[in-house]
Parts: structure tokens; sequence; C-alpha cells
């Protein structure tokens, strides 16, 4: 691009609303796992950035400007909110973002160490859809017996996620994250750079 | 019925409000239940006959399982099995349905209007009305790719997950990526992304029924939390 | 005046030599309407990209000279700014349009210039009566046909009341019905007085339109004619020049648009299809599945309870858009599962699932078939026992040796054709379905495919290649099959050149 300003421009909203799109359609597709088991639930934190690692290295590649990582995070809390998992989570979640996108900015959005941080601290979205959990435990988990889950599923729920575990889940979410940065830039290099894309 | 675009993303705000809050006893469920039928109505009265039909059988067998077949204490691995998939569908398929509604039955017009008169800045108005757009492309290219696969017999990707997935997700991205820049490409030929205020041809007006609707969602909204919480 | 002038123009993709630029110098006057033929990757597009300015403001590379447009010196224009100057029908109707919903992408321009509503209002309204759009107003984007879709494109442009007007390949997705529309929306837009220039391989729709034609050669600007003079040009000197017929003949014309009188005519050889019924409105029976058959009548999608085809021959599947080739392909191989026919081959019966063993359907988007990382892992994907050198073979014969490790997603077009009909041999299959492979090709290539259709069936193998170029009937086919709301109204034998 001739004049590439700081600005950021149509092209990358639009870029940023199809990934957005493409990343909720994994997550979604991931999320409906979660409730064979309680277990699975907790195990998002590893399946979830290994999984959308891939759409995320190739979206790395398209992101030029601060704000970009940002918007994608916002995007998310919204669709997340819409989709039932509360608002609670939501400033975690664009908070993850801003900073995933400094990080990546103070490597000019090229360096592979930087992306690799700034997309494990990305990943943290995924626990702040525990955040419910957690603040509210004790009602939360008679809710969930109330509201028809079986005291099994409940407790169970409740052992893999809890104040104790959270820091746990925290450090795997983060690095599953750096992990998933690495494979997914693999399977970008073997098809997108490959072909000529990216 | 047509209903003004702030109307249906306030409902989109308060039955995701009501989801977070789980029922606990039958009055608040009679609540649940009554917000939850709002957008099966509309989706009625918009004539989407066929899904309006389907999430209600799927909500409401989801209901009499779990309350009828499984308790407390029901254990063992089918009984788990099915509560969780009765877990995911009577806590969040009010969710669902409302978000389907909405996206179906929402122009992009419409929504970017209803954007600019609640002063959303244009950059993020336009990220999410593609958001919307892309959602039927991603099904519709994913369907194209599952019936390549199932003809090449690699569904199972020769018994390897991570092919499994990676045949599903390389041609995937490769599609939208190729989409993406031929729309964006289009979109700024016709002028997206100036410096001049977008207009839209959509003036957005309340009726009585958008007035009803917002009336009867605030209200169910406050009796639901004041029982729940208060009482 | 000049409204488009390019003053000696390089360009180079950044990364690709392709449509890559060679000193051009072109003024086009105002109220022209000029032609941009050639082979694919003589450079059409881009010199379309230097006049919207997504060259270099979207697609970077190395440019120099000079770019004016109405007025505009387009390396220091905004992209956004040429929208009520400029406006561009892509080639893609599945990817041009932002909007969900007819109306609103029809307002989407006038609304990104912030054209107050009632404005809109008044040119939408203009924009409908002119192309006559009412009936496609309300429509969802993703029910329309590929024709459909081109219309609103067009319309969605027209609307920004641009003074010029480019369409890149326009015809690539359309069949002969919507090309006579498209046709009909140039020439009012020639009697509006807008300038009009078009990328194209098809030819004949604009013989009588074009006021010169520029014939782009590896970049360069190798010949130009006038209106007159194009379509004064003969068979032989259209062939040289690698270029699609200017005329179609009247018969292949009938046959291509299902309305030929033929009927069905006998086949020695042959495969039977038995009991194909299909319909895509499942919406009646929610609950249950009806098993279809030939009395449904209306209700089906698919009706052909019986047909005899010739075996080892190449059978051209012909008849409007939408009236139910794709269905027939796609029942054909299985991958609709709720068609119950069956294939008799050789005395053994094939159904349901077993009919994708035999089939093989080459799609429309290529892209959405090919999984791997390397042509070559492609064609070992489809073997059960992966053998190399019969792998090599394969793609020898197919001119993809070369090839072997490169990523299917780097080829060109025509070459990824190649590797999923790599991959068909490969599985073995002996019915091979094309759908539309030519759509969007230029003639040489046009030409290659056809020889190759023809080889495949030298080899045994039935083919069956559903189209609108009439240019590939006329080089390939031994039988064109006629379907017309669902149903084989004519089987006829085909004269090859």
């Amino acid at each position: 691009m001739e004049n590439s300003s700081k600005k950021l421009k149509a092209k990358d909203f639009i870029t940023v609303g199809i990934f957005a799109a493409i990343l909720f359609a994994v997550e979604f597709a991931f999320g409906m796992l979660g409730y064979i088991h309680p277990y699975i639930v907790a195990s998002y934190v590893i399946i979830l950035p290994l999984a959308s690692g891939i759409p995320m290295m190739l979206f790395y590649t398209k992101v030029e400007k601060f704000g970009m990582i940002t918007i994608l995070s916002i995007l998310l809390a919204i669709i997340m909110f819409i989709g039932g998992m509360g608002y609670l989570g939501a400033p975690l979640i664009i908070g993850a973002g801003v900073i995933a996108d400094l990080i990546a900015k103070s490597g000019q959005y090229k360096s592979f160490k930087k992306i690799v941080i700034s997309f494990g601290i990305f990943n943290l979205w995924i626990c702040a859809n525990y955040f419910p959990i957690l603040v509210t435990a004790e009602s939360y988990r008679q809710d969930l017996i109330d509201g028809g889950y079986s005291a099994e599923y409940a407790n169970n729920l409740f052992a893999a996620i809890n104040v104790k575990t959270i820091g746990v889940l925290v450090v795997l979410c983060f690095i599953f994250g750096c992990i998933g940065a690495v494979i997914g830039k693999a399977v970008v290099k073997k098809h997108f750079e490959k072909a000529g894309i990216a | 019925m047509k209903l003004d675009p702030r109307t249906k993303l306030f409902m989109v705000f308060v039955v995701s409000l009501i989801v977070m809050m789980s029922a606990t006893t039958p009055f608040l469920w009679a609540i649940r239940l009554s917000i939850t039928l709002i957008p099966i109505i509309l989706m009625i009265l918009e004539k989407k006959y066929s899904s309006a039909l389907k999430f209600l059988l799927a909500y409401a067998s989801a209901l009499v399982l779990m309350f009828y077949f499984l308790s407390e204490q029901s254990e063992g691995l089918i009984a788990s099995l099915l509560i969780g998939y009765c877990g995911i569908v009577v806590q969040f398929m009010p969710a669902i349905i409302t978000a389907w509604y909405v996206v179906r039955t929402t122009k992009i017009g419409e929504f970017m209007s209803c954007m600019q008169k609640m002063h959303v800045p244009d950059g993020i108005a336009v990220s999410l009305a593609v958001v919307m757009r892309f959602f039927p492309t991603i099904k519709e290219e994913y369907s194209s790719i599952n019936d390549a696969m199932r003809m090449r017999g690699v569904m199972l990707g020769g018994g390897n997950v991570l092919r499994m997935f990676e045949f599903r997700m390389i041609p995937l991205l490769f599609s939208c990526v190729n989409i993406g820049e031929e729309l964006s490409a289009a979109a700024i030929t016709r002028g997206l992304g100036g410096d001049v205020k977008r207009s839209s041809v959509i003036e957005l007006k309340l009726g009585i029924a958008d007035y009803l609707i917002m009336t009867f969602l605030a209200v169910a909204t406050v009796i639901f939390v004041v029982f729940k919480y208060f009482l | 005046m000049s409204i488009v002038e390019l003053e000696n123009v390089n360009f180079q993709y950044k990364g690709s030599k392709d449509g890559s630029l060679n000193n051009i110098n072109l003024n086009i006057e105002k109220g022209q309407t000029v032609l941009l033929c050639g082979a694919s990757g003589s450079g059409k597009t881009s010199i379309i990209r230097l006049i919207n300015g997504l060259i270099p403001h979207y697609y970077s590379g190395e440019l120099e000279g000079n770019i004016t447009v109405a007025g505009h010196d387009v390396r220091k224009t905004e992209l956004h700014e040429l929208a009520g100057t400029v406006g561009t029908v892509f080639q893609n109707p599945r990817s041009q349009f932002f909007s969900v919903d007819t109306d609103g992408e029809i307002a989407f321009g006038p609304e990104n210039i912030g054209l107050e509503p009632k404005e809109i209002k008044a040119r939408l309204n203009d924009v409908v009566a002119e192309m006559d759009l009412d009936d496609l107003l309300g429509r969802s984007i993703f029910d329309l046909s590929g024709g459909q879709k081109q219309r609103i494109a067009c319309a969605s442009v027209a609307a920004l009341l641009p003074d010029i007007i480019l369409l890149d390949e326009p015809s690539s997705n359309l069949d002969f019905d919507s090309i006579e529309l498209l046709r009909g929306t140039i020439l009012e837009w020639k009697r509006q007085g807008k300038t009009i220039i078009i990328s194209e391989h098809r030819l004949w729709y604009l013989k009588d339109a074009v006021d010169r034609v520029i014939y782009m050669e590896n970049g360069v600007m190798a010949k130009e004619w006038t209106g007159e003079e194009f379509k004064g040009l003969n068979e032989e000197e259209v062939k040289s020049y690698k270029l699609r017929p200017i005329v179609l003949e009247e018969e292949l014309i009938r046959d291509i648009r299902g309305e030929s009188t033929s009927s069905f005519c006998d086949v020695e050889s042959n495969i039977e299809l038995k009991d194909f019924f299909f319909s895509y409105k499942t919406r009646p029976y929610l609950l249950f599945k009806k098993k279809f058959k030939e009395s449904d009548g209306e209700l089906l999608n698919l009706n052909i309870p019986y047909l005899k085809i010739p075996k080892g021959k190449v059978i051209g599947l012909v008849g409007p858009n939408g009236t139910g080739k794709s269905t027939f392909l796609r029942c054909l191989c299985g991958l609709e599962g709720d068609c119950k026919g069956a294939i008799v081959s050789d005395g053994k019966i094939y159904k349901a699932r077993q009919r994708l063993k035999i089939c093989y359907l080459v799609m429309q988007d290529v892209n959405h078939q090919l999984f791997t990382d390397s042509v070559k892992s492609e064609v070992m994907l489809s073997m059960k026992d992966e053998d190399e050198k019969r792998c090599d073979e394969i793609l020898e014969s197919l001119g993809l040796l070369e090839y072997k490790d490169t990523h299917p997603m780097a080829l060109s077009g025509g070459q990824k054709q190649r590797v999923a009909i790599a991959s068909a041999i490969a599985s073995g299959a002996e019915i091979l379905l094309f759908d539309e492979p030519t759509s969007g090709l230029d003639y040489s290539h046009m030409e290659k495919v056809g020889e190759l259709l023809n080889e495949l069936a030298s080899t045994g193998a039935s083919v069956i290649v559903s189209t609108h170029d009439p240019e590939l009937i006329s080089e390939c086919c031994d039988y064109v099959l006629g379907i017309k709301h669902g149903k084989a109204v004519y089987l006829k034998e085909n004269k090859k050149l």
C-alpha cells in the first residue's frame, strides 16, 4: 500500500470481522464438547488455544496497525455476551486484547517471539468465561442444581474450576496459547506461505 | 411484523442477562420461559415456521428430559451425557434462539443504521456487520468442503484427528481469506471508508409493538432480579 | 476529451510476474465502450485495477507512469474519493456483496458517500426501474442465482451514478439468458453516455456493443480494432489470436438453453440411471423424510425415473441455470443422501453410498476440494493403496509433474483443476463429473480442458460435463443431454469439430 497510515482502514475492519466470525465458528464447534463433561469445560484452556492457533496466526499476518487485535477482542466480548456467557468477563476479554495488541505492536507485528506471547495473552479471554463460576461460586453451584443440572455435574465443575485451580488454568491457557501459536505458525507456513498467501 | 433493530438489540441484551442468571424457582422459570417464547413467536410472525418449530421442540424436549427424567442424583455415563446436552440447551438456548432470530431478520442496512443512531464508531459497526454477513458464508463454504471430503472419502482424515481438523480448516481459511479480499475491494470501490459520515436509507422508528415488547422485557427483567436476589 | 489516460504505465505485482503491464499508453474518450481481451494473465484485469485505483492502493507492486481518471491523479487519490466517478462490477458474484439483502446492497454505495436518505431512495427507484429489478427486491443474496446476483451487483454500481463503469469478466458465472440480460444493461449504460470498459473472455455478447477492442498479450497492448473491424474478423483470425468465438451457431445456442427439439437418441454401450428423484423442499416434511416418486412432479427438483447415458463418452449437460444441472450431478455422485437412485453399469448396481465410489465430481469452485500441501500428496490421498509410480504417471499425463511439490493453492485456476482431475483419476472413478469447468477460462485453457475430457473418455471413463460454453460443447462433447425443470428432455449426438 502506497500511503500506509497508522489509521485503520475499511479493509482492516472487514478483515477483523471475518476472523471474528471464523474464530467464533471454531469456538462454537469445540464449545459444544464441553457439555459432555465438566472436565472438558476446564480443558478449554488447552483445546481452544490449539484449535484457534491456525486462524489466529493467519490473522496476525494481516495485522500491521494498532487496534485490530483490540477490536477483535471487543467483537469476541460482544459475541460471548450475546451467546449467553454474561458480561462479567467482558472487561477481562478486552483487557487481554489490548495488552496482546500492545505486545505485538512492540515487535512491529513482525517479531514472532512477541506474537507468541501476544497470542498467549489474548487467549486469556477463555478464562474470562470462567469468571462467573469463580465470583459467585456457592450461589452458582446451587443455581446449577436448581436449574436442573445434577449434583454430580456441578460438583465436577467446581472441582475442576475454583479459586485454587484458576491460577493453574490461567497459566495453562497462556502456555497452550504459546504452543498454539507455534503450531499455528507452522501450519500457516506449511500451507499459506507456501501457497503465497500471507 | 417488523420490529425496530433497537428493540431487537434490547431483546438480545435482556435475554443474555436472564440466561446468565439461572432460574431457581418455578416462578423464575416461568419468567424465563415466557421471555424465551417471545423470539419464537416473533419467528412465527416472520413466517419462519420450520425454524420456530425446531427451536421449540429442542427446547421443550430438553426441559422435559431435565425435569422428569433426570435429577440431582443422576449418575452414570449416559445420564451425564444427557445432562450435559440438556444443560446446554436449557441454559443457553434462549440466547441462541434470540441471536438467531435477530441475525436472520435484521438487514445489514438496518443494523448499520441502528449503530449510527447509537453513535457506535463506523469501524466497529462495519466489523460487526461483516461478522453477521459472514456466518452464512462460512456455512456455505463449509458445506461445500464437507461435500468434497465425503466424495474423497476423507471425512475421518484417515483416522487421524489432526488431519480431520486440518482438512476442514485449511480450505475454509483459504476460501474465507479470498472472499474477504474480494469483499473488501468491492466495498471500498463503492466508497466504504471515506471521511464523510455514512448515511442510511433506513429511517428507524419505534412503533407500538416495539414499546410493548421493550416494556414487557424490562418489567420481566426487574421482576426476575427482584425475586431472585431480594426476596 | 479523454476521460481515462494511461501514460507510459509499467506495473508488476509484488512477488508475481502474472498480470504485469508493460509500457501501456491508453486514452479512452468519454462515452466509449472498450473491450479488453486476451489470455488469462495478459494484464486485462490489471488495467481495470489501474483505472479504479485498486492498483496501487489495494494491490501493491511496482508502478511507474501516470494514470488520470476524470481529472483525478489516481496515484494520489484515495479509493473512496473515486467512488462516485468509477464503478466496478467484479467477476465473482458470491464475494462482492456487503449486505445480505438486495435493497440494502443497492443502497450501500450511496450510503457510504453520505447521501440524504431521500436522494438514495430516488436513486434506488430509478435503478430498479431502469434495470427491471422489481422481482429481485427484498430478497436474500444467498437465495439468488449467479445471474441474479450479477444484476444486483450492476445495480449497486449504477446507484452511485459513476461516469465510468468497469466490468471485470462479468459473465464468468452466468448462463446464456443471464448474459443476454447483462448485455441489455451494458447497452442501457452506453445509451446513457457512460464510459464502459470490459475485460472479458466471452466475446459474442459484446460484438454489437463495443467501439474499441484492445488485445492484450503478455502485459502489452498488442493489437487494437475498432468495433466494426472486430465484428468483421473471420473465424480463422479469431482463432489465431486464441480468442473465444465472436459468433455462435444458432443450433448450439438452442442446445445450451435446453431448447433443442431433439428427443433421445439410441446408444449402444450405456450406463443406466434408475429412480433419480430429489427435492430441496423438505419443509413440509419436517419430522420424517418423504420417499419421492415420479408422480410428485412439481415438488421435485430432479425427476429422472429412467435414463440411459452413453458409456466412455463425453456428455455435455446443458440447460438454463437453476433447472437442475448441478442437482443432477450432486445426486448422481451420491452427495445428496436423500436421493435414492441407482446406477447400473456393466450389470453391477450401485446404490446410495456406493455411487460415491465410482463417481467423482470436479466442483465448480475447485478450491473446496484441495486439502493437502503438495500436488503429490493430493493425488496420493485419493489412492486406496499409495503408489508413487502410478501417481507420477498420472501427473505426467496431465503435465503436472514439475509441480509435484508445489502447494495446490499456489497454482493457477486451470492447474488446480487438473490437480482435481488427477485425484479423480487416482481414485479409480469410472464416471467423472464436471460442474462448469471452463466458466472463467480463456480460449486456450478451455481448449485444453476439452482435449483433456476427450482423453479421459478415450481411457474408458464416462465424462459428464455441465456447461454454458457453446465453445466447449463443439470442442469436445460426443453427446448433449438437456435438462429442464429437473427432467431430462433430450439426448442428442453432437458433431465435434
